[in-house]
């Protein structure tokens, strides 16, 4: 456990030092900024048109930190000859896999802390009203990150950075229409074998929209602590499945 | 004397991901280093040294072929808390200083906040850089790196050093403390496993070598039974004599002059006569012993499969 803290301690050190990192999440908290300037409605619509808003964004802006945070660690490592430093020490690869990994996540929880301030802040300074009900909205986009980093760090064990990333966009893609037309055109239309294979490739992937609560956050209804605990079981999950056949990948790999 | 590393019949093939074509690094190769000894692992570019530094590492597994370090099997994480590993032109997080680098490494290898504090101090002194100072790692020139590099290599005070490339970036002086360090290790009762390009060092430092050319082990052993011509002896006189090549030549196999000494190559059978002569000549016998060759003639004469 002390190697692992070392180690998640370091990504996140190493996180906030990369300009690439500052220029997507300045860049984020500047999408956010103009939502006050959205147009006038009455009071009520104005706050849950802000906080859907600032939901939405925070929820494209977690998935893109995710996918840049995730991919900068195992083959920049080895390109760099970090990895061996480390590894040439009593740090098993588990160690390092789950270290790493708790690092990226733990990066992506500050960065959300930090969004989710901002929207109460834009929110109480233009509408006077103060909105915690935006940090139940912000723990979902947290835990669809986490599916997504999970995602990215396995594809880094055997893919390149960009391959990575691009394979991560259509994941993420993917993942938020497979409810809808990938339902229909996947299971519905196919037959026999074909329906069984598309019925098990659609519960392969997971539901990115089950983290999509903007509109209820922004209602003000709020999410059902029920639904929470369930989202947070299916992220934790595919999270670890991600995790165990990256680690599986990487305990082989030679470096 | 036990082995430190044993590693035997080591096969190792790497596969390039599109093409599906293999390409051996290692074909059975078998070394072992005794413990207290410095060893040295020499061959030319794409022999396969970095491979078997990463094999004794457990960074790469074999094929086949066993092996075992410190006495435990290829891998184990309990023997690297005693191994200190200067990898090849190391590269470290540059955004941390020597101190906070020394830091981090040193919680890794298990050690306490004190103990790396107090290694710290003696190891960057050690090592000639500067303690307490904010100028972080990517600011650091090749030297201060591999300076740095070897600092912490050392932090875990271990009983096997392995060092890829040891001397490489340093200036001479810098290159000639390093071999002091080296030479200090083994006074301390440390074992030395170097990969090396510069022959001088490996020569003036090693006691056992292996030459490895295309993954296979082409000759190995104390550095002084490699060396050493067998049935050849070495006579030096001083002064010179234009009658010397002459006189010499029939019976030996080299003679040369330089510095104001004769140096003869010659059959152990026929050092007598040589001696004779040289007295004849008006030579002062200087020394006589067992003709040794350099390194960089051994290793030229093995990977060029030529005979001198």
């Amino acid at each position: 456990m002390r190697n692992i803290a070392f180690l998640a301690l370091n990504v996140i050190a190493d996180s906030f030092r990369k300009k690439i990192f500052y220029v997507v999440f300045l860049f984020g908290l500047a999408m956010l900024a103009p939502s006050p300037l959205l147009p006038s409605f009455e009071l009520g619509l104005q706050l849950e048109f802000l906080r859907d808003v600032s939901l939405s964004l925070t929820s494209l802006f977690g998935a893109v930190l995710a996918v840049i945070v995730a991919v900068a660690q195992l083959p920049v490592e080895i390109e760099k000859k970090t990895i061996y430093n480390i590894l040439s020490k009593p740090v098993s690869r588990l160690e390092y896999y789950v270290g790493k990994f708790l690092g990226v996540i733990a990066t992506l929880a500050i960065i959300l802390i930090v969004m989710g301030i901002e929207i109460i802040l834009l929110i109480y300074f233009r509408l006077k009203t103060f909105s915690p009900i935006v940090f139940e909205g912000i723990f979902l986009v947290f835990l669809e990150s986490c599916v997504i980093a999970g995602f990215c760090y396995f594809l880094t064990t055997f893919a390149s950075i960009p391959v990575s990333v691009l394979a991560a966009i259509f994941f993420y893609v993917l993942c938020h229409v497979k409810t809808g037309y990938l339902y229909e055109k996947l299971v519905e239309d196919a037959s026999g074998a074909l329906r069984i294979i598309a019925w098990s490739v659609y519960y392969l992937i997971p539901n990115l929209e089950n983290y999509n609560v903007s509109q209820q956050v922004g209602y003000g209804h709020g999410v059902p602590f029920g639904y929470v605990a369930r989202v947070f079981s299916y992220a934790l999950l595919f999270t670890a499945l991600f995790i165990f056949l990256g680690y599986n990948v990487f305990r082989r790999k030679d470096l | 004397m036990d082995n430190v590393i044993l590693l035997e019949n080591i096969r190792k093939t790497f596969r390039s991901p599109m093409l599906r074509i293999k390409r051996t690094a290692i074909s059975d190769l078998s070394l072992g280093v005794r413990e207290n000894s410095i060893f040295g692992l020499l061959g030319p570019n794409g022999a396969g040294k970095t491979t078997t530094l990463k094999v004794i590492l457990g960074l790469v597994s074999p094929d086949s072929g066993t092996g075992n370090v410190l006495g435990k099997p290829l891998g184990s994480k309990s023997t690297r808390a005693r191994i200190g590993f200067l990898p090849e032109q190391p590269y470290f997080y540059g955004f941390m200083t020597a101190e906070k680098a020394m830091m981090f490494y040193g919680h890794l290898a298990g050690l306490d906040t004190e103990t790396i504090r107090n290694r710290s101090e003696k190891l960057l002194s050690l090592v000639g850089l500067p303690i307490g100072s904010h100028l972080t790692l990517e600011k650091y020139s090749k030297g201060m790196l591999q300076r740095f590099g070897i600092a912490q290599a050392l932090l875990n005070d271990p009983d096997l050093v392995i060092m890829d490339e040891p001397s490489s970036g340093l200036d001479p002086v810098g290159q000639k403390e390093i071999r002091e360090i080296i030479i200090s290790l083994k006074e301390r009762g440390k074992t030395v496993f170097l990969s090396s390009h510069q022959l001088s060092e490996v020569e003036s430092v090693c006691d056992s070598v292996s030459i490895i050319n295309s993954g296979r082990a082409v000759a190995q052993g104390q550095l002084d039974d490699l060396l050493e011509v067998k049935g050849v002896s070495l006579v030096t006189f001083t002064g010179e004599s234009e009658r010397a090549q002459k006189v010499f030549s029939p019976l030996a196999r080299k003679v040369h002059t330089e510095n104001g000494k004769t140096h003869v190559e010659v059959d152990a059978d026929k050092v007598y006569e040589i001696i004779t002569s040289g007295k004849e000549l008006g030579l002062y016998l200087q020394t006589v012993g067992p003709f040794r060759k350099t390194l960089e003639d051994l290793f030229m004469e093995i990977v060029r499969g030529q005979e001198i």
